[in-house]
């Protein structure tokens, strides 16, 4: 069974050495200049272009299946389906109502603090791809790149709450980390008291932790935990995860918390991919957000920067309507 | 001679290509790590079948494009290959006459030169990754050895 035939059994091979040494060298003198310089992002996005048509190949035929078997489900599946999901829709967009309402009231307030809104304006939908990556690090290839505006960095969110962000953009596809990565660690905050803390991955997709709170702090099984928004890198008040367990041993100073992610990590197909609207300039996709007007970015709010405090009632005016009673009148509270 | 060389290298290409793309089809994460190292192993069986069409090169190419589709650092593989193929070009003469289990008891040590240059390459450049599974790719790659030198040699003779 194992057998090689060829005919070209005798002789030395010239130059093996010398080759071998010369094409190592080229390997290193690329890991160098990679992992020193940032002169190799052009070269990696060309190559990936390159590479895209081996990783369609390979993920065309899952797409093709689950097509197929979408195109051939029976019509009570859809049937149950379509009302499960006009209940869900009626309940969103029940909730939806509201959130707007909410929205335009915390703008507004900080409009009047004068404060920066941190608050996200674009959104674009990625598709991951049917790839599988690297067994030992959490990371997924979604279809979107660097000519849609995606950046290094970017944060990524799915239904759930916080996915993951970009690590690498090439492109027509980007590389993305997931929160429980190893190597990845994300600013948190516990929702029901504000206590800030670092959430960090544990190559688990099931798991976080919580490494640094020390034993006295006050975090219980239930916590929700959101971003933080510091260190600028996530949009705040996303959900990241619930705490799942808290284990306090006397004898050392840090308790051992776990954390259940919020996003669905290993199920996930559609992703967010976020510009925050105060984003330091980073990159294409800054720039992008930059260039668009401000009404598209969001409609009905104001640019908070823009307004000087005479604009006041112009300001309320697009949302009188809608809020009328719950927030006392904006030129009382700037009269302190 | 130069006419024989351009003959031999379709089924290469054509096989690694395969390869690569077998090395990023999606499994269920319990197998993943049982994942062989095909790419690896055609390398392999291209260096020690035919040593004059250009293993080294298809080494480092295949190399930087596992580097590529990975997204580790850029001549990671690159490196591992091209060394561990070079190895093996140097060893073809002893593998030929080799029974089957010497045969793969030579790909188990190539393989794990393989892994210990990307772990050290991984650690190097500052994320190290340290999970046991990673040493287990050389003990599948050894078992799958024969099933691929069968199957290439096969692809070969048509």
């Amino acid at each position: 069974m194992v057998a090689f035939r060829n005919s070209d059994t005798s002789g030395r091979i010239t130059g093996l050495l010398l080759r071998c040494v010369l094409y190592s060298l080229l390997a290193l003198g690329l890991i160098i200049v990679d992992k020193r310089y940032d002169h190799l992002g052009r070269i990696r996005r060309v190559l990936s272009v390159v590479a895209y048509p081996v990783q369609i190949a390979v993920a065309s035929p899952f797409e093709g299946w689950d097509w197929f078997r979408e195109s051939v489900s029976s019509r009570g599946t859809l049937r149950a389906d379509k009302a499960k999901l006009e209940a869900e829709l009626r309940l969103a967009q029940f909730r939806l109502q509201r959130y707007e309402a909410l929205e335009a009231e915390s703008q507004r307030l900080r409009a009047l603090r004068d404060k920066t809104a941190e608050v996200t304006d674009r959104f674009v939908i990625g598709n991951v791809m049917d790839i599988d990556l690297d067994a030992f690090r959490e990371r997924v290839l979604v279809d979107k790149g660097a000519q849609d505006g995606v950046f290094v960095g970017q944060a990524v969110l799915d239904s759930g709450g916080v996915f993951g962000q970009v690590a690498r953009v090439g492109q027509l596809t980007a590389e993305v980390i997931l929160v429980s990565d190893a190597t990845h660690a994300i600013p948190v905050q516990v929702n029901r008291n504000g206590l800030r803390t670092i959430a960090v991955g544990t190559g688990d997709m099931g798991r976080l932790k919580l490494p640094y709170l020390p034993t006295s702090a006050d975090v219980i099984a239930g916590d929700l935990l959101v971003t933080s928004g510091l260190g600028g890198g996530f949009p705040a008040g996303y959900p990241v995860g619930t705490v799942a367990d808290v284990k306090r041993d006397p004898a050392q100073s840090l308790a051992d918390v776990d954390v259940k992610p919020a996003a669905a990590l290993d199920r996930s197909r559609e992703l967010m991919f976020v510009w925050l609207k105060a984003q330091p300039a980073a990159g294409t996709g800054a720039a992008i957000a930059k260039s668009l007007p401000p009404a598209a970015r969001m409609p009905n709010v104001p640019v908070p920067h823009a307004t000087p405090p005479q604009a006041q009632p112009q300001l309320r005016s697009p949302n009188e309507a809608a809020k009328p009673a719950t927030i006392p009148p904006p030129p009382g509270a700037n009269d302190e | 001679m130069m006419r024989e060389a351009r003959i031999r290298r379709m089924p290469m290409a054509l096989s690694a290509l395969v390869a690569l793309a077998l090395a990023v089809l999606p499994l269920p994460p319990v197998l993943q790590a049982l994942r062989p190292d095909l790419l690896v192993l055609v390398v392999f069986y291209w260096s020690i079948e035919s040593p004059r069409a250009g293993g080294l090169t298809l080494a480092f190419i295949s190399g930087l494009a596992l580097d590529v589709i990975q997204g580790v650092v850029l001549g990671q593989h690159a490196l591992a290959l091209t060394l561990m193929a070079g190895w093996a070009t140097h060893l073809r003469l002893r593998l030929r006459v080799f029974s089957v289990l010497s045969q793969c008891l030579t790909i188990f040590a190539l393989l794990t030169g393989y892994q210990f240059v990307l772990f050290w390459v991984d650690g190097a450049t500052g994320n190290p990754v340290t999970t046991f599974g990673r040493w287990l790719a050389p003990v599948i790659g050894a078992l799958f050895w024969p099933l691929l030198v069968g199957a290439l040699s096969r692809f070969r003779e048509r």
